[in-house]
Protein backbone atom coordinates (compact mmCIF):
# COMPACT_ATOMS: atom_id res chain seq x y z
CA UNK A 1 0.00 0.00 0.00
CA UNK A 2 2.54 2.15 0.81
CA UNK A 3 4.37 1.09 -2.36
CA UNK A 4 1.22 2.09 -4.13
CA UNK A 5 1.21 6.12 -2.72
CA UNK A 6 5.05 5.92 -3.87
CA UNK A 7 4.40 5.10 -7.43
CA UNK A 8 1.71 7.26 -7.41
CA UNK A 9 3.06 10.13 -6.29
CA UNK A 10 6.14 9.01 -8.89
CA UNK A 11 4.16 9.10 -11.39
CA UNK A 12 2.69 12.71 -10.30
CA UNK A 13 6.00 14.09 -10.75
CA UNK A 14 6.70 12.70 -14.33
CA UNK A 15 3.19 14.17 -15.11
CA UNK A 16 4.44 17.51 -13.60
CA UNK A 17 7.31 17.11 -15.76
CA UNK A 18 6.13 16.39 -18.89
CA UNK A 19 2.49 17.46 -19.26
CA UNK A 20 2.14 16.73 -22.71
CA UNK A 21 2.76 12.90 -23.24
CA UNK A 22 0.10 10.56 -23.84
CA UNK A 23 0.44 8.55 -20.65
CA UNK A 24 0.36 11.70 -18.12
CA UNK A 25 -2.98 13.17 -18.70
CA UNK A 26 -5.01 12.84 -15.10
CA UNK A 27 -7.35 10.04 -16.00
CA UNK A 28 -4.77 8.00 -16.17
CA UNK A 29 -2.85 8.93 -13.04
CA UNK A 30 -6.28 8.82 -10.53
CA UNK A 31 -4.59 11.15 -8.06
CA UNK A 32 -5.44 14.37 -6.82
CA UNK A 33 -3.32 17.24 -7.67
CA UNK A 34 -2.11 17.05 -11.42
CA UNK A 35 -1.89 20.42 -12.11
CA UNK A 36 -2.18 21.05 -15.76
CA UNK A 37 -0.30 24.76 -16.86
CA UNK A 38 -2.10 24.91 -19.90
CA UNK A 39 -5.70 24.31 -19.37
CA UNK A 40 -6.27 26.18 -16.34
CA UNK A 41 -8.10 29.30 -16.08
CA UNK A 42 -5.71 32.13 -15.92
CA UNK A 43 -7.19 34.98 -14.33
CA UNK A 44 -4.92 38.00 -14.86
CA UNK A 45 -7.32 40.50 -12.69
CA UNK A 46 -9.93 41.89 -15.10
CA UNK A 47 -9.58 39.86 -18.36
CA UNK A 48 -12.47 38.63 -20.82
CA UNK A 49 -14.13 35.68 -18.93
CA UNK A 50 -13.38 32.35 -20.38
CA UNK A 51 -15.22 30.02 -18.22
CA UNK A 52 -18.39 31.71 -16.88
CA UNK A 53 -20.03 29.66 -14.24
CA UNK A 54 -24.19 30.26 -14.14
CA UNK A 55 -26.71 28.38 -13.87
CA UNK A 56 -28.74 26.25 -16.28
CA UNK A 57 -30.86 28.46 -18.89
CA UNK A 58 -31.38 25.55 -20.77
CA UNK A 59 -34.96 24.66 -19.63
CA UNK A 60 -35.95 28.21 -19.61
CA UNK A 61 -34.82 28.69 -23.61
CA UNK A 62 -36.31 25.39 -24.15
CA UNK A 63 -39.15 26.48 -23.07
CA UNK A 64 -39.27 30.01 -24.91
CA UNK A 65 -38.11 28.47 -27.94
CA UNK A 66 -41.30 25.80 -27.60
CA UNK A 67 -44.02 28.78 -27.12
CA UNK A 68 -42.14 30.88 -30.22
CA UNK A 69 -42.60 27.63 -32.44
CA UNK A 70 -46.32 26.70 -31.03
CA UNK A 71 -47.54 30.37 -31.48
CA UNK A 72 -46.23 30.65 -34.61
CA UNK A 73 -47.40 27.00 -35.99
CA UNK A 74 -51.19 28.98 -36.22
CA UNK A 75 -50.34 32.81 -35.96
CA UNK A 76 -48.31 32.57 -39.04
CA UNK A 77 -51.11 31.24 -41.49
CA UNK A 78 -54.05 33.25 -39.71
CA UNK A 79 -52.13 36.03 -40.35
CA UNK A 80 -51.36 35.28 -44.03
CA UNK A 81 -54.83 34.64 -44.57
CA UNK A 82 -56.30 37.71 -42.97
CA UNK A 83 -53.39 40.10 -44.25
CA UNK A 84 -54.70 38.16 -48.16
CA UNK A 85 -58.26 38.72 -47.22
CA UNK A 86 -57.71 42.04 -46.85
CA UNK A 87 -56.17 43.23 -49.31
CA UNK A 88 -57.69 40.95 -52.03
CA UNK A 89 -61.20 40.92 -51.02
CA UNK A 90 -61.88 43.82 -49.28
CA UNK A 91 -64.30 45.43 -46.77
CA UNK A 92 -67.70 45.63 -48.08
CA UNK A 93 -69.26 48.73 -49.52
CA UNK A 94 -72.89 50.50 -47.74
CA UNK A 95 -75.48 50.46 -50.64
CA UNK A 96 -79.06 51.46 -50.67
CA UNK A 97 -81.08 48.09 -50.81
CA UNK A 98 -82.22 47.71 -54.78
CA UNK A 99 -86.27 47.38 -54.94
CA UNK A 100 -87.54 44.40 -55.18
CA UNK A 101 -84.23 42.76 -53.54
CA UNK A 102 -84.36 40.41 -50.46
CA UNK A 103 -80.36 40.39 -49.24
CA UNK A 104 -79.54 37.09 -47.64
CA UNK A 105 -78.81 37.46 -44.08
CA UNK A 106 -74.91 37.59 -44.44
CA UNK A 107 -74.78 40.40 -46.46
CA UNK A 108 -75.73 42.52 -43.89
CA UNK A 109 -71.83 42.89 -42.18
CA UNK A 110 -69.39 44.60 -43.50
CA UNK A 111 -65.50 42.68 -43.08
CA UNK A 112 -65.41 39.51 -45.51
CA UNK A 113 -64.39 36.93 -42.84
CA UNK A 114 -67.51 37.68 -40.46
CA UNK A 115 -69.52 37.58 -43.41
CA UNK A 116 -67.96 33.87 -43.97
CA UNK A 117 -68.86 33.09 -40.47
CA UNK A 118 -72.28 33.62 -40.07
CA UNK A 119 -73.04 32.54 -43.71
CA UNK A 120 -70.94 29.15 -42.74
CA UNK A 121 -71.46 28.73 -39.04
CA UNK A 122 -74.13 30.71 -37.41
CA UNK A 123 -78.21 30.76 -38.24
CA UNK A 124 -79.93 33.76 -39.75
CA UNK A 125 -81.51 36.35 -36.93
CA UNK A 126 -84.59 35.37 -38.64
CA UNK A 127 -84.40 31.59 -38.14
CA UNK A 128 -83.24 32.25 -33.99
CA UNK A 129 -85.95 34.94 -33.26
CA UNK A 130 -88.72 32.50 -35.17
CA UNK A 131 -86.79 29.13 -32.93
CA UNK A 132 -87.27 31.75 -29.82
CA UNK A 133 -91.25 32.45 -31.20
CA UNK A 134 -91.61 28.37 -31.37
CA UNK A 135 -90.03 27.71 -28.03
CA UNK A 136 -92.43 30.62 -25.71
CA UNK A 137 -95.31 29.18 -27.70
CA UNK A 138 -94.37 25.66 -26.34
CA UNK A 139 -94.15 27.04 -22.69
CA UNK A 140 -97.46 28.80 -23.45
CA UNK A 141 -99.19 26.02 -24.10
CA UNK A 142 -97.86 24.05 -21.23
CA UNK A 143 -98.67 26.97 -18.80
CA UNK A 144 -102.09 27.32 -20.32
CA UNK A 145 -102.83 22.90 -20.09
CA UNK A 146 -101.50 23.36 -16.70
CA UNK A 147 -104.16 26.12 -15.71
CA UNK A 148 -106.96 24.13 -17.51
CA UNK A 149 -105.74 21.38 -15.52
CA UNK A 150 -106.23 22.77 -11.74
CA UNK A 151 -109.51 24.54 -13.17
CA UNK A 152 -111.11 20.87 -14.46
CA UNK A 153 -109.82 19.53 -10.79
CA UNK A 154 -111.99 21.80 -8.97
CA UNK A 155 -114.60 21.62 -10.71
CA UNK A 156 -114.56 18.00 -10.62
CA UNK A 157 -114.04 18.07 -6.70
CA UNK A 158 -116.58 20.40 -6.47
CA UNK A 159 -119.45 19.19 -9.21
CA UNK A 160 -119.02 15.53 -8.92
CA UNK A 161 -120.19 14.45 -12.26
CA UNK A 162 -117.08 13.74 -13.81
CA UNK A 163 -115.09 10.97 -14.39
CA UNK A 164 -112.28 12.23 -11.53
CA UNK A 165 -112.52 12.29 -8.27
CA UNK A 166 -115.06 9.09 -8.34
CA UNK A 167 -114.42 7.01 -5.09
CA UNK A 168 -115.73 3.05 -5.64
CA UNK A 169 -119.12 2.50 -3.43
CA UNK A 170 -119.23 -0.42 -1.46
CA UNK A 171 -120.80 -3.84 -3.46
CA UNK A 172 -124.70 -3.39 -3.53
CA UNK A 173 -125.53 -7.16 -3.30
CA UNK A 174 -123.96 -6.97 0.05
CA UNK A 175 -127.13 -5.10 1.20
CA UNK A 176 -129.32 -6.82 3.47
CA UNK A 177 -133.18 -5.73 2.95
CA UNK A 178 -134.36 -8.22 5.11
CA UNK A 179 -136.70 -6.79 7.88
CA UNK A 180 -134.86 -6.45 11.38
CA UNK A 181 -135.92 -6.59 14.66
CA UNK A 182 -134.55 -3.80 16.37
CA UNK A 183 -133.15 -0.08 14.63
CA UNK A 184 -129.93 -1.50 14.84
CA UNK A 185 -129.44 -4.15 12.99
CA UNK B 1 -62.10 55.25 -51.18
CA UNK B 2 -65.15 55.00 -48.88
CA UNK B 3 -67.71 58.34 -49.10
CA UNK B 4 -66.89 60.95 -47.14
CA UNK B 5 -68.83 62.28 -43.96
CA UNK B 6 -71.40 64.56 -43.94
CA UNK B 7 -69.91 68.14 -45.04
CA UNK B 8 -73.19 69.98 -43.62
CA UNK B 9 -72.50 68.81 -40.21
CA UNK B 10 -68.88 69.02 -39.88
CA UNK B 11 -68.14 72.34 -42.07
CA UNK B 12 -64.51 72.77 -42.55
CA UNK B 13 -62.76 75.92 -41.08
CA UNK B 14 -62.13 78.96 -43.07
CA UNK B 15 -58.62 78.51 -44.61
CA UNK B 16 -55.81 80.31 -42.93
CA UNK B 17 -53.04 79.87 -45.53
CA UNK B 18 -50.85 82.71 -45.57
CA UNK B 19 -49.87 84.79 -48.84
CA UNK B 20 -46.50 83.92 -49.64
CA UNK B 21 -44.36 87.07 -49.37
CA UNK B 22 -40.57 85.81 -50.01
CA UNK B 23 -38.53 88.67 -49.62
CA UNK B 24 -35.32 87.04 -49.33
CA UNK B 25 -33.30 84.58 -51.57
CA UNK B 26 -32.93 81.40 -48.88
CA UNK B 27 -34.91 78.74 -48.74
CA UNK B 28 -37.95 77.95 -47.13
CA UNK B 29 -37.20 75.46 -44.06
CA UNK B 30 -40.72 75.14 -44.19
CA UNK B 31 -41.45 74.50 -47.57
CA UNK B 32 -37.95 72.02 -47.58
CA UNK B 33 -39.69 69.71 -44.91
CA UNK B 34 -43.12 69.62 -46.51
CA UNK B 35 -41.59 68.09 -49.45
CA UNK B 36 -39.53 65.70 -47.50
CA UNK B 37 -42.63 64.61 -45.80
CA UNK B 38 -44.46 64.57 -48.18
CA UNK B 39 -42.01 62.19 -50.96
CA UNK B 40 -41.04 59.80 -48.03
CA UNK B 41 -44.15 59.60 -46.54
CA UNK B 42 -47.19 60.84 -48.43
CA UNK B 43 -46.61 59.47 -51.96
CA UNK B 44 -45.79 55.77 -50.75
CA UNK B 45 -48.59 55.79 -48.44
CA UNK B 46 -51.11 56.90 -51.31
CA UNK B 47 -49.29 54.63 -54.04
CA UNK B 48 -50.01 51.33 -51.94
CA UNK B 49 -52.95 52.22 -51.25
CA UNK B 50 -54.13 52.89 -54.80
CA UNK B 51 -52.63 49.62 -55.59
CA UNK B 52 -54.49 47.72 -53.27
CA UNK B 53 -57.31 49.80 -54.14
CA UNK B 54 -57.32 48.46 -57.42
CA UNK B 55 -57.26 44.97 -56.50
CA UNK B 56 -60.04 45.06 -54.25
CA UNK B 57 -62.31 46.90 -56.41
CA UNK B 58 -62.86 43.73 -58.92
CA UNK B 59 -64.60 41.68 -56.35
CA UNK B 60 -66.04 43.93 -54.17
CA UNK B 61 -68.88 42.72 -51.57
CA UNK B 62 -71.80 44.96 -50.53
CA UNK B 63 -73.44 45.52 -47.79
CA UNK B 64 -77.10 47.24 -46.94
CA UNK B 65 -78.69 48.32 -43.92
CA UNK B 66 -81.21 46.10 -42.21
CA UNK B 67 -85.20 47.38 -42.52
CA UNK B 68 -87.14 45.46 -39.42
CA UNK B 69 -90.74 45.70 -39.97
CA UNK B 70 -93.04 47.61 -37.11
CA UNK B 71 -95.13 45.35 -34.78
CA UNK B 72 -97.51 46.20 -32.47
CA UNK B 73 -96.05 47.42 -29.27
CA UNK B 74 -96.22 46.30 -25.63
CA UNK B 75 -99.45 48.64 -24.94
CA UNK B 76 -100.93 47.14 -28.12
CA UNK B 77 -100.92 43.75 -26.29
CA UNK B 78 -103.11 41.42 -25.08
CA UNK B 79 -102.79 39.88 -21.28
CA UNK B 80 -100.74 37.24 -21.64
CA UNK B 81 -99.92 36.98 -24.89
CA UNK B 82 -96.19 35.97 -24.99
CA UNK B 83 -95.49 36.30 -28.53
CA UNK B 84 -96.51 39.53 -28.84
CA UNK B 85 -94.66 40.23 -25.69
CA UNK B 86 -91.33 39.33 -27.26
CA UNK B 87 -92.34 40.81 -30.78
CA UNK B 88 -92.54 44.07 -28.52
CA UNK B 89 -89.37 43.90 -26.55
CA UNK B 90 -87.33 42.64 -29.19
CA UNK B 91 -88.41 46.23 -31.18
CA UNK B 92 -87.99 48.49 -27.65
CA UNK B 93 -84.20 46.71 -27.72
CA UNK B 94 -83.78 48.28 -31.32
CA UNK B 95 -84.98 51.44 -30.37
CA UNK B 96 -83.14 51.46 -27.16
CA UNK B 97 -79.65 50.43 -29.70
CA UNK B 98 -80.75 53.20 -32.45
CA UNK B 99 -81.25 55.80 -29.27
CA UNK B 100 -78.34 55.56 -27.77
CA UNK B 101 -76.53 55.50 -31.44
CA UNK B 102 -78.24 59.33 -31.61
CA UNK B 103 -76.71 60.44 -28.84
CA UNK B 104 -73.48 59.31 -29.85
CA UNK B 105 -74.03 61.24 -33.41
CA UNK B 106 -75.05 64.32 -31.85
CA UNK B 107 -72.25 64.31 -29.00
CA UNK B 108 -69.55 63.76 -31.90
CA UNK B 109 -71.16 66.92 -33.42
CA UNK B 110 -70.55 68.79 -30.22
CA UNK B 111 -67.32 67.77 -29.97
CA UNK B 112 -65.87 68.58 -33.27
CA UNK B 113 -67.49 71.89 -33.16
CA UNK B 114 -65.94 72.46 -29.66
CA UNK B 115 -62.54 70.98 -31.60
CA UNK B 116 -62.87 73.56 -34.07
CA UNK B 117 -64.26 77.02 -32.45
CA UNK B 118 -61.34 76.31 -29.70
CA UNK B 119 -61.62 78.94 -26.70
CA UNK B 120 -64.47 80.60 -28.32
CA UNK B 121 -67.01 77.52 -28.46
CA UNK B 122 -69.49 78.44 -26.25
CA UNK B 123 -70.68 81.08 -28.04
CA UNK B 124 -70.27 79.96 -31.71
CA UNK B 125 -71.61 76.65 -31.14
CA UNK B 126 -74.09 77.13 -29.31
CA UNK B 127 -77.10 75.50 -32.08
CA UNK B 128 -74.99 72.33 -31.47
CA UNK B 129 -74.69 72.44 -27.32
CA UNK B 130 -78.60 73.31 -27.45
CA UNK B 131 -79.11 70.24 -29.46
CA UNK B 132 -77.18 68.33 -27.44
CA UNK B 133 -78.17 69.16 -24.33
CA UNK B 134 -82.33 68.30 -25.26
CA UNK B 135 -81.46 64.89 -26.87
CA UNK B 136 -79.30 63.99 -23.37
CA UNK B 137 -82.65 65.06 -21.32
CA UNK B 138 -84.86 63.36 -23.13
CA UNK B 139 -82.67 60.71 -23.24
CA UNK B 140 -82.43 60.29 -19.67
CA UNK B 141 -86.17 60.94 -19.26
CA UNK B 142 -86.89 57.85 -21.27
CA UNK B 143 -84.24 55.56 -20.76
CA UNK B 144 -82.32 57.15 -17.75
CA UNK B 145 -81.81 54.58 -14.64
CA UNK B 146 -83.40 51.62 -15.80
CA UNK B 147 -79.88 49.73 -15.81
CA UNK B 148 -78.44 46.80 -16.97
CA UNK B 149 -81.23 44.85 -17.20
CA UNK B 150 -83.72 47.39 -18.88
CA UNK B 151 -86.49 45.94 -20.38
CA UNK B 152 -89.77 47.42 -22.52
CA UNK B 153 -91.68 46.82 -19.39
CA UNK B 154 -89.84 48.82 -16.72
CA UNK B 155 -89.12 51.77 -19.24
CA UNK B 156 -93.31 51.57 -19.87
CA UNK B 157 -93.26 51.73 -16.04
CA UNK B 158 -91.28 54.36 -15.87
CA UNK B 159 -93.30 56.62 -18.38
CA UNK B 160 -96.31 55.98 -16.45
CA UNK B 161 -94.19 57.33 -13.51
CA UNK B 162 -93.55 60.55 -15.34
CA UNK B 163 -96.83 60.80 -16.35
CA UNK B 164 -98.66 60.54 -13.14
CA UNK B 165 -95.84 63.22 -11.72
CA UNK B 166 -97.07 65.62 -14.72
CA UNK B 167 -100.46 65.32 -13.57
CA UNK B 168 -99.79 65.69 -10.08
CA UNK B 169 -97.42 68.87 -10.71
CA UNK B 170 -100.41 70.44 -13.18
CA UNK B 171 -103.18 69.41 -11.01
Amino acid sequence: MVGMSVLRSAAAFAARLSPLKSGNNAANLLSRAVPRADKVAVRWGHGKKMFVIKPTDFYDRRFLRLLQFYILLTGIPVAVIVTCVNVFVGEAELVETPEDYEPEYWEYYKHPITRWITRTFYDSPVKDYEKMMAAIQIEKEKADMRLTQLEVRRQMRSKGDGPWFQVETLNKELIDYSHKSNPDN
Amino acid sequence: MPTDYDKGAYPEPPRQTPVVDKQTALPNPAVILSKLFYYSVDLPVTTFRDAVDSIRSKNRPVYFHQKFRRVPDLTECQRGDYLCYYEAEMQWRRDYKVDQEIVKVVQERMRACHQREGSSYQQNCSNEIQQFTEVTHNFQSRYGDLGAYASGRKCLMKQKERMIAAQAQTA
